[in-house]
């Protein structure tokens, strides 16, 4: 992967707290000083939001189709 | 066709969810709905109450179930049912304020809350919409739905696992920087 990708893929692991003890520290030391990082984690973070949100909106619709189905 | 007992272990239920979400779901509405209907309409709320309370509590219980790993120690109906409960007291509750403030009748804006109507939620659902198809169901599948990479990859056509992967992380990474003006503030992150 490019190594943007790839830093997308670290801040995710960081985010879920999948990397070693080790790393996650570098990285919440990284992120003290660095606003660049710090921005691309709320910005990632809100990315999951936008997901989380458009994934319930989709679970709704299909509820929605259940219903008309089964008693609509 | 084979339809499967209602009454699954829990690892089962979040498979079957997860393999079969749509049979699966409606399943469970088939058997729990009516459940939900006489009970909101026993306590003064329409159909229709009774229709957005128990798609919430199934929301709440997919959410669970796939993300959490809850682990269930009553049936599935039972723990609908009390989630159910506990949203049309929450329902009544807000009713009950909303007359006393404005006197409005009580049917009004039943079930929205802020977090899922606001504009700024309106605004980042279209962001993932923006995508594209392929980008938005690949991110949603994956983020929201729990769906394995393996099962993404032979949906879209990717060669392996690792195609599939890459392809993940290039739209995240696309979904990233649409939202990267956004400030923290006003998502409560």
């Amino acid at each position: 992967m490019r190594p943007e990708l790839e830093e997308v893929k670290l801040l995710e692991e960081y985010v879920q707290e999948k990397l070693t003890e080790d790393q996650q520290q570098n990285i919440s030391i990284r992120l003290l000083w660095d606003k660049i990082w710090q921005h691309k984690l709320i910005a990632q973070k809100t990315a999951y939001k936008a997901l989380r949100l458009a994934g319930r909106q989709q679970l709704r619709n299909e509820l929605e189709s259940i219903h008309s189905r089964l008693f609509g | 066709m084979h339809v499967a007992p209602i009454l699954l272990t829990n690892t089962d239920w979040r498979h079957a969810l997860l393999t079969n979400r749509e049979q699966t779901l409606e399943r469970i509405y088939a058997k729990v709905y009516p459940m939900a209907l006489h009970y909101v309409k026993e306590r003064g709320g329409s159909a229709d109450d009774a229709k957005d309370i128990f798609q919430e509590a199934l929301i709440v219980f997919y959410e669970k179930v796939v993300h959490d790993q809850l682990v269930l120690t009553a049936s599935i109906s039972t723990y609908l049912m009390a989630i159910c409960k506990n949203l049309w007291l929450q329902e009544l509750e807000k009713r009950a304020r909303k007359t006393s403030l404005e006197s409005l009748p009580p049917d009004i804006g039943a079930l929205d809350s802020d977090e899922e109507t606001g504009s700024d939620t309106i605004q980042l659902k279209e962001f993932v919409n923006g995508l594209g198809d392929k980008c938005r169901d690949i991110l949603v599948s994956f983020y929201y739905f729990g769906q394995k990479l393996e099962h993404i990859a032979v949906k879209h056509g990717y060669r392996n696992i690792r195609t599939a992967t890459v392809q993940k992380f290039k739209c995240l990474e696309r979904l990233r920087k649409a939202v990267s003006h956004l400030s923290i503030e006003r998502f409560h992150l």
